[in-house]
């Protein structure tokens, strides 16, 4: 601690944040590797997998999300609290890890390095995928005020009262689904590898075998997610304006027996414009 | 000596060697050409001391001969640590014949890059033994008493230490590896020698120990004797520049001369950690 008392010319190009960080890297670095697999590896394996449900039909799609919105008005807290909160902070200590490797897989071709490298840029297309993806379906915020202004720009394009209707409607065109592919993608690979570099971390897979037995576990379970996950893509993707308007009459009948049932609580804001006014 | 292979026919003629030269600290580098004439069962060590009896670039300048450092000869201390063709290695181990087969062209000589340069080839791993300081690796038997006889270790101990106790502090493992980022430096105006060395060692503390001090670290708490330091290790390994710092891109292993499982010595050092840290936060 003397060296902080005599050397005060190196203390003002350190600045309070990164010796915050310096300070408390482990516990920083621990937390981000616990948060990329609970709650966001979690949540990411049932929310493809509740996409992929929609190769069912359109009810055991909207099913599903009237159980994910059965919390009501809870739900923005359970989203921020579980989801996105711990999204931004790993993506947050994700992008300085990302700037601040020094990457020589040019040198040092060794599967391990790549795998390394590929962390880094899957997590950072993964961060920008997410938010746009969830910019263009949720829209981050549902303040009327601020939906006006996004929505006529195509963002915040997703009903949860409508859901298999509005999804393949805001997934038309090539743009979008172009998009969600390599983001799906990114993420799987992030989570199968980020699983593997965990174990690590953790002290769970120690010897060079047990590292390679946990690299085959960890590469089927992202074959298994990026088969759910691409089958979620494809279900949102290949249906047309005949199938949306096919599910809306589904969902609003769902919306209406639901409703009378008391499984769902009525909110016109969850529905689309024209299921509104009918 | 192994007799030359004599299937290999049409040996090359000359040898052309680049270097990357830097005349001293924070001075900007320089490549130069050295020609050497061919001789079989060379080793890079062999081509330095021609480069250096010669002291002349492939155009005919006279320069000062290249700067570089070398001990044992035979891959046990490991100060001859530099890269070459692009691969860390020692200069002394690295056989011109085989890095002929890899590019018949030429070989390349440059500095360790996540040292600081002291002049050519020859680099300060001063932060490397730092790292070794900072993680205690050694056994505390300082006393003034006879203690008596150490503890038996057990024969499955020693297989697990024996190939971490090889480490010859070389510094391929951090030349590797991509979160060992390069700390340099410059001595202020009117700075006194202890004040630099105090501020080279913050530094230092702060940035990552790399994988030969965690290896070190779990070696040591390994010992019947040393680990009655193990909470202090495992503290460091928890602070800063610690084992936190590992990216898993696993280069340390794959270029270690000596072999040592060092990313068995992380996740070691890892599952260590991580019930430290819990026993930690329910002990206070």
């Amino acid at each position: 601690m003397s060296a902080a008392t005599t050397s005060s010319a190196s203390g003002t190009s350190v600045s309070a944040g990164t010796a915050f960080f310096t300070q408390h890297e482990f516990a920083i670095r621990r937390v981000h590797s616990l948060l990329g697999l609970v709650p966001l590896g979690l949540y990411m394996v049932v929310h493809l997998t509740t996409n992929a449900s929609l190769l069912n039909g359109s009810e055991t799609f909207q099913r599903a999300v009237f159980l994910i919105h059965s919390p009501g008005k809870l739900l923005p807290l359970i989203e921020w609290a579980f989801i996105f909160l711990p999204l931004i902070f790993h993506a947050v200590i994700g992008v300085w890890i990302a700037k601040t490797a020094n990457y020589n897989d040019g040198h040092y071709k060794f599967v391990n390095n790549k795998r390394y490298v590929w962390q880094r840029w899957t997590g950072v297309i993964a961060m920008v995928y997410l938010f746009f993806h969830i910019l263009h379906l949720h829209g981050w915020f549902h303040a009327d005020l601020y939906l006006a202004v996004i929505q006529p720009v195509g963002f915040g394009q997703f009903k949860p009262y409508n859901a298999a209707s509005t999804l393949v409607a805001a997934m038309q065109g090539y743009f979008w689904p172009a998009f969600y592919l390599i983001g799906v993608w990114a993420c799987v690979y992030h989570l199968a590898n980020g699983l593997w570099t965990a174990g690590i971390t953790w002290g769970l897979w120690i010897s060079p075998t047990a590292q390679e037995r946990a690299t085959k576990v960890c590469v089927a379970i992202g074959i298994g997610l990026a088969v759910v996950g691409t089958s979620a893509w494809y279900a949102a993707v290949a249906p047309g304006e005949a199938e949306i308007a096919e599910y809306d009459a589904i969902e609003d009948r769902m919306y209406e027996a639901s409703v009378e049932a008391g499984l769902v609580s009525p909110n016109p804001h969850k529905r689309t414009e024209n299921s509104d006014s009918e | 000596m192994i007799a030359l292979d004599p299937n290999v026919k049409n040996r090359p003629e000359w040898i052309n060697v680049r270097v990357r030269r830097q005349d001293a600290p924070g001075q900007e580098p320089y490549w130069e050409l050295h020609k050497i004439a061919y001789e079989p069962e060379l080793n890079v060590i062999t081509i330095l001391q021609r480069i250096a009896a010669q002291a002349t670039t492939s155009d005919g300048k006279k320069v000062n001969p290249v700067t570089w450092d070398c001990g044992c000869l035979e891959e046990v201390c490991g100060s001859c640590t530099m890269v070459i063709n692009g691969k860390v290695r020692q200069s002394c181990s690295a056989l011109v014949d085989t890095l002929m087969k890899e590019d018949p062209d030429e070989l390349v000589l440059e500095p360790m890059s996540k040292f600081p340069v002291i002049r050519d080839l020859m680099v300060d791993r001063k932060r490397l033994f730092r790292g070794l300081q900072k993680v205690k690796a050694w056994v505390p038997v300082d006393s003034y008493y006879n203690m008596g006889a150490g503890e038996r270790i057990l024969m499955d101990d020693q297989e697990q230490n024996y190939p971490l106790s090889q480490c010859m502090s070389c510094g391929c493992c951090l030349e590797a590896c991509p979160q060992y980022t390069k700390v340099e430096l410059v001595r202020e105006e009117g700075e006194s020698d202890e004040a630099f060395e105090e501020r080279q060692n913050k530094a230092h503390d702060e940035a990552f120990v790399g994988a030969n001090a965690i290896s070190q670290a779990v070696l040591f708490n390994n010992h019947p004797t040393g680990k009655s330091l193990a909470g202090e290790r495992l503290d460091a390994l928890m602070g800063p520049g610690g084992i936190a710092a590992c990216g898993n891109a696993q280069n340390c292993v794959s270029v270690c001369p000596k072999e040592i499982p060092l990313t068995t010595s992380i996740a070691k050092a890892g599952r260590s950690t991580t019930i430290h840290a819990i026993k930690k936060w329910f002990e206070k």
